[in-house]
């Protein structure tokens, strides 16, 4: 992008810098790498959205024929239709409260640690350094000493495991707000809620939604927070599906996940259009 | 405002820090101590466990060959994980980072995607391309190499296979930073100097990305170590792994003291390869 220009500026009879280009042969090899590399990728995931329309019991391509029986068991599914409920309601709180939280975490963490900053960071990131399922083992033994609503526990287990992310989203998105418009609302008197209010979060609204449509998939796709702490009529799609499968199985499970990933993916695309992907990314 | 330090700003600075704090602390440091610190504890089967220091739990875990085999194959199953999702992700980060690909967006969507469908998800479709009539066995058979399907669901090649394809994504991305982020003028400052571009990639590029490398392992390696999921619905049912041990030791015999002597160990584990992050932080 930046390449040419830069190095025609020089102008000073040193030769342009090399463009670190590949070689035609490498070229190829490169693309096949990353070729292959890519069918690895989607290869698992391509295969179960195939699977899910086959007509037979077996998990596997569908030989004789297409058919949408294994959607309709799983719209007949007392269990799976309800545990799908049951995630999305669980889901969506959680993201809500996660994005707050996460929100106000984010402006304290760029705006009032100063040096203090990365270590703010660190600590605020800590339910991704520690074993999911560690967490959710020590909130179930946590539910057995106080007597604790179980699903209340599952709900601040999956807002933890959802921080992070919306922290980190958050933090990138206020470090593209310009301090100065805040600083120029603090002279004119404004309070600092109003400021956050009426200056820092419209600014960085995109960024509040990406984050919690991510948070949502972050506790829609989770196993080991609701692994012990699922309980009956509570249990989220993932632990309902995992202990399907532990017993039984058939391309339900393929109708199911593909009916979640295509409510992934429309949600993916959505923070793509409002911030980029690549921002959720860079962690 | 930040430069005005007055008391009512340090008193709003802190109150943003309130809820996260609260949290944290209520739910998170306080129940994992806890727990963790029941692994010193006695067994008991009537009670939760008995208040009774103990390093029993310990001794058991690591001098009966049961528990150690289980402990070498989850070290062997996360080393091997860590060692193939960094040959598929490295390769892939280089690439995401350097294409100018109109497709750059799309492609790595398709990066993002996966991880966010999910560990059952991708696990299912393990399931459907390794069993006995799935995909793979299906074109083995086509293509003339085998006469029976081979046996690759309940073994640990189906393990890592799976675990190296749900978290490849993990290694990707603090690779594809540190790459991002790199002054690509070094690079080409080397290119000048007469660097072939293999020599290159080994005494710059390589490197440079060392932080990334680094981070990406860490995460990778202690992901698979805690796995349960994947290795109870893929792996052989006579050789567990530790996270199929702890939630076992919990959902079926309720030996919590026992159960947190296990999670210890992830912990220490987890302990170590952050020890390794920052060590390799402050040279980097």
């Amino acid at each position: 992008m930046a390449e040419t220009p830069a190095g025609t500026r020089l102008a000073s009879g040193l030769p342009a810098p090399p463009r670190l280009e590949l070689g035609p042969l490498q070229r190829f090899g490169a693309g096949l790498a990353v070729t292959l590399i890519y069918l690895f990728l989607l290869a698992p995931i391509v295969i179960v959205v195939a699977a899910s329309f086959n007509p037979d019991q077996a998990n596997a391509l569908p030989r004789s024929g297409l058919s949408l029986r294994w959607y309709r068991e799983f719209a007949a599914s007392d269990g799976f239709v309800s545990a799908f409920k049951f995630s999305l309601q669980l889901g969506l709180v959680a993201a809500l409260a996660a994005t707050a939280i996460g929100l106000v975490t984010a402006y304290g963490i760029v705006r009032f640690l100063g040096r203090r900053r990365a270590l703010g960071q660190a600590l605020a990131l800590m339910p991704m350094m520690i074993p999911h399922i560690l967490i959710s083992l020590s909130l179930l033994l946590l539910i057995t000493q106080i007597s604790l609503p179980e699903a209340g526990v599952l709900l601040i287990g999956h807002v933890m495991i959802c921080l992070p992310f919306t922290i980190a989203g958050i933090i990138a998105s206020l470090e593209g707000v310009d301090h100065q418009l805040e600083l120029a609302a603090w002279t004119l008197g404004a309070s600092r809620l109003r400021i956050l209010w009426e200056i820092t979060i419209p600014l960085v609204a995109p960024g509040l939604v990406s984050s919690m449509l991510f948070a949502f998939i972050v506790s829609f796709g989770d196993v080991y927070i609701s692994l012990f702490l699922s309980s009956p009529g509570k249990t989220t799609l993932p632990i309902e599906i995992f202990t399907y499968m532990l017993w039984d199985s058939s391309p339900v499970v393929a109708a199911i996940t593909t009916v979640q990933m295509a409510m992934i993916i429309v949600l993916g695309l959505a923070i793509e259009r409002l911030v980029g992907l690549r921002k959720v990314m860079r962690l | 405002m930040s430069t005005a330090a007055t008391s009512h700003t340090r008193w709003f600075g802190r109150l943003l820090f309130a809820p996260i704090g609260i949290i944290y602390v209520l739910f998170l440091l306080a129940p994992v101590s806890f727990f963790l610190a029941l692994s010193v504890a006695k067994y008991h089967p009537n009670e939760l466990f008995l208040p009774i220091p103990t390093l029993e739990n310990y001794r058991r875990l690591l001098l009966d060959g049961f528990y150690l085999a289980v402990l070498g194959r989850t070290l062997k199953i996360a080393a091997l994980v860590t060692l193939f999702s960094l040959l598929i992700g490295y390769p892939l980060a280089l690439f995401l980072a350097r294409t100018r690909s109109a497709w750059r967006g799309v492609l790595m969507f398709l990066v993002i995607a996966p991880l966010m469908s999910g560990v059952i998800v991708r696990t299912y479709g393990w399931i459907v391309l390794m069993g006995s009539e799935g995909l793979i066995n299906m074109t083995l058979k086509a293509l003339g190499l085998v006469a029976a399907p081979v046996q690759l669901m309940n073994t640990q090649l189906a393990v890592v296979v799976a675990l190296v394809h749900i978290l490849v994504p993990y290694m990707v991305f603090p690779i594809f930073s540190a790459l991002a982020s790199m002054d690509r003028n070094v690079e080409r400052a080397a290119s000048t100097l007469g660097a072939r571009p293999w020599t290159v990639f080994l005494e710059v590029t390589l490197p440079l990305s060392r932080a990334g490398i680094v981070m990406g392992c860490a995460l990778v390696f202690t992901l698979t170590a805690g796995a349960v999921v994947t290795p109870a619905l893929m792996g052989p049912r006579d050789a567990k792994v530790l996270g199929q041990l702890i939630y076992e030791l919990v959902s079926s015999t309720l030996n919590w003291p026992f159960a947190s002597a296990a999670a210890s160990l992830l912990v220490l584990c987890q302990f170590l390869v952050i020890l390794a992050k920052f060590r390799s932080g402050r040279r980097g």
